[in-house]
């Protein structure tokens, strides 16, 4: 953005004559894109998700992540869209064989969009402000583990653990590598993407600018456009208009259905990371018992929910771990639905003729359509159900604070979340010494394949206690023009890259 | 007819037609409403928890109206929500009947600073939004269509005192008031004898027009989540769930709506057509 004009004219230049180079080469694939899709489009991504500020430590919300992770900042490593971790912008990285001690080296020539170039204080600085006292990053907790961080030369940096934690370098995809003389970061931005922040209309409009200082492939358009809507159908309409191209995250079926019949469009049914959880009290009666909580979890058809939320999309999963995530089992088979086994586990546990709890629901979709059902289905084994309606705010203090609840519905997001039932002081309170175990020893294994095995391990025996009953994964559904290629389908983290978008003209 | 209807003038025809058509069809209205309300409570096409219908039934084939999102079949929750409507009405115009007249004599009698407290007290209940009390009762009692009917109830309480204790203290004012009273009446007997008689015209009137607000009022809060809680096929509750499927399954959005409408026009033209009738006040205005 700050580069001296003459240079940026050297850089497209340069650009222009790489691409008629490659088209006269004959090359298939090459030559064919650079003939159907415009490299100067601006893409109008339609978007429910408004930043609050543009700061992922200052708790933006995760229209920041949406707009922000990997177009206008990048971190060490990048998630990709099927849940890979790459390099991004460290070039490679050591860890010492006791797995205390990282070693990463930066990749060169990397600059920050005010033209500085990316060292290793930047890195230090960077990490430090999601570690602070008043950050609010999501992965404040799991990084905790940092004990110390060196800068031995200005493209070196070692960070020493205060114990081993494989999904440290994970974890550090979602760190942000920032200028260390930024400043108002909550409406600047300087970060090292393929684009740089162009103009923040709040309420309205954020738009992103191709940055030709880019240290890798330039971005496949040149102007990025994120309008905001606070309603689905307002959205869509805007979609059918033409004044967006994209939509990122659509929350209704019902709607799909003038864009699935209509040749113009395309719907991608992708794989998000959010689930619906009926999540039990496992320390409150009478959830304390295993064979209640198989019962409930058998006697509730969750392929009927699904459906009826959604349509034909999502997907039915049996425990935490959505398919995306590395230590994925199809676990559907475990505790699934039968009536006549949920009758039998009541009986064996003293409730022949049921019993009846107050299930607390959040009062905005889709939880009180999904208590309805639960009510409906329990009915048939003799469980009354009391539905009580509670806010946001009440869930959080209720529920997630004080654990003042029998049972609850709530959707869980992030991926790679299995480990809460590692922590026998979460609210849903499940307290298994052995799965506690193998979560720590998990985080602490040499290799990923042995943390691997030993998630697997959490997960089914999580999922044979049935410590919440997992209703369903959501379906992460994009609608796009035709014209538009190269978006991404699975929205992990509600990550949006938007680089590699093709517009033709 | 009441008495005084005899001292004013015959009014002309063609008002006596107009008065009792607005009458007539405020009754066949709200009374639809209420028949499906009370033959709910005896019978409903389906069970209220009967998934079996299957997502998004179009009208016909079993379902008259068709099913909702999870199966269930549309004209049974109508019902139920008929049910839940007139209740709800009911419901808040009793609370605010009982407290604002009580409220409203009481300070009409009062007299000095008593009198200045409770109206001010009543302009600040008025000022103060009700959907912001209902979120307040309903965060200290839980979500009940209880919650939501005292909410409303307290919130037209305020608006009836008010009306009370004007309409009070113009009866207070009559030389025959003012007689009875010097001649010993105690103040209870001055209410049973000469207050209630000469301000229910005007008290059932207002009582009306505040049934209708309260349906509105309670659809408004199940829409939001705050009235009865699922299953329970609230109107309000109705609309919001179709309110993603109206592009697709209309008949979930507009059926409700209708009879959202369907009520409260009812009811006030039952109101228009008893202050016609019942109030000397607006009597042969129009003539």
């Amino acid at each position: 953005m700050r580069l001296p004009k003459n240079a940026r004219y050297a850089v497209a230049a340069s650009a222009s004559l790489a691409v008629a180079l490659t088209a006269c080469s004959g090359s298939g694939s090459g030559g064919a894109a650079t003939g159907t899709w415009d490299k100067d489009a601006t893409v109008n991504i339609g978007s429910l998700y408004e930043p609050q500020n543009l700061d992922n430590t200052a708790g933006g919300g995760q229209g920041v992540t949406e707009a922000l992770n990997g177009n206008v900042y990048e971190g060490l490593f990048r998630l990709t869209d099927d849940g890979k971790v790459e390099n991004l912008l460290a070039k490679d990285y050591k860890a010492s064989a006791d797995g205390l001690t990282y070693t990463f080296t930066l990749r060169d020539g990397v600059t920050f969009h005010s033209g500085k170039d990316v060292t290793s204080a930047d890195v230090k600085y960077s990490l430090e402000k999601v570690l602070a006292d008043d950050s609010q990053s999501a992965r404040k907790s799991n990084l905790q583990v940092v004990k110390s961080i060196a800068t031995p030369d200005a493209h070196t940096v070692e960070v020493t653990l205060s114990k081993k934690s494989i999904s440290f370098v994970y974890n550090l995809s979602y760190v942000w590598i920032i200028n260390s003389r930024a400043k108002n970061l909550k409406t600047q931005e300087d970060g090292t993407g393929p684009y740089t922040l162009g103009k923040w209309t709040r309420g309205s409009a954020l738009s992103l600018d191709r940055y030709p200082g880019y240290w890798g492939d330039a971005a496949a358009n040149k102007k990025v456009v994120f309008h905001y809507f606070k309603d689905a159908t307002a959205l869509n309409n805007s979609l059918l208009t033409n004044a967006v191209d994209v939509v990122t995250s659509e929350q209704s079926p019902d709607a799909l259905d003038q864009f699935t019949s209509n040749a113009n469009y395309k719907v991608s049914d992708g794989d998000s990371t959010t689930k619906l959880l009926l999540a039990f009290n496992d320390k409150a009666k009478p959830f304390t018992d295993v064979r209640v909580r198989r019962a409930v979890s058998a006697a509730i058809d969750d392929k009927k929910l699904l459906a009826s939320v959604w349509g034909g999309y999502g997907k039915l999963i049996g425990s935490m771990v959505p398919p995306t995530d590395p230590w994925y089992e199809d676990l559907t088979e475990v505790n699934a639905y039968d009536v006549t086994a949920a009758k039998k586990l009541l009986a064996e546990a003293g409730y022949a003729k049921g019993f009846s709890f107050t299930l607390d629901t959040p009062n905005y979709d889709p939880h009180p359509t999904a208590a309805t059902f639960i009510k409906a289905q329990l009915a048939k084994v003799g469980i009354t159900v009391r539905i009580n309606t509670i806010t946001p705010d009440e869930w959080y203090t209720k529920v997630y604070k004080n654990h003042d609840f029998t049972a609850t519905l709530q959707e869980h997001v992030n991926d790679r979340d299995l480990v809460w039932y590692g922590n026998p002081d979460f609210y849903w309170g499940y307290d298994d010494k052995q799965v506690t175990r193998w979560v720590e020893q998990a985080e602490e294994a040499s290799t990923t394949a042995e943390q691997t095995a030993l998630l697997k391990k959490v997960n089914r025996k999580t999922a044979e206690d049935a410590a919440s009953d997992w209703l369903y994964l959501y379906p992460q559904i994009v609608v796009a023009g035709t014209k538009l290629s190269g978006y991404p389908v699975n929205g992990l983290n509600s990550q949006f890259f938007a680089y590699d978008i093709k517009k033709k003209g | 007819m009441t008495p005084a209807d005899l001292l004013t003038r015959a009014p002309a025809p063609a008002r006596r037609r107009g008065r009792s058509v607005t009458l007539a069809v405020g009754v066949t209205l709200a009374g639809l409403i209420a028949l499906l309300a009370l033959v709910s409570l005896v019978w409903l096409p389906y069970a209220t928890d009967d998934t079996s219908g299957g997502r998004l039934a179009p009208p016909g084939d079993g379902h008259l109206l068709g099913t909702d999102k999870l199966g269930r079949d549309l004209f049974t929750q109508l019902m139920t929500g008929s049910r839940i409507a007139v209740e709800a009405g009911l419901g808040s115009v009793a609370i605010a009947a009982l407290i604002g007249v009580t409220l409203g004599v009481l300070a009409a009698f009062a007299q000095g600073w008593l009198d200045d407290t409770l109206a001010a007290f009543l302009d600040i209940l008025i000022a103060f939004p009700t959907l912001l009390l209902a979120m307040l009762v309903v965060a200290a009692r839980s979500a009940t269509l209880g919650s939501a009917v005292l909410a409303i109830g307290l919130a037209q309480s305020a608006v009836v005192a008010r009306l009370v204790r004007i309409l009070v203290k113009r009866v207070l004012a009559e030389d025959y008031v003012t007689a009875a009273r010097t001649s010993g009446t105690s103040w209870p007997r001055t209410v049973a004898g000469h207050v209630l008689p000469n301000i229910w015209p005007t008290l059932v009137v207002n009582l009306a027009l505040q049934f209708g607000l309260a349906v509105l009022a309670e659809a408004g809060l199940s829409y939001l989540g705050l009235g009865a809680p699922p299953p329970n096929a609230s109107w309000g509750r109705m609309l919001q769930e179709a309110q993603a499927t109206f592009t697709t399954a209309p008949a979930g959005a507009l059926a409700p709506g209708v009879l959202l409408v369907l009520l409260v026009v009812g009811v006030n033209l039952i109101a228009d057509g008893l202050r016609d009738t019942l109030d000397p006040a607006t009597r042969g205005r129009r003539s």
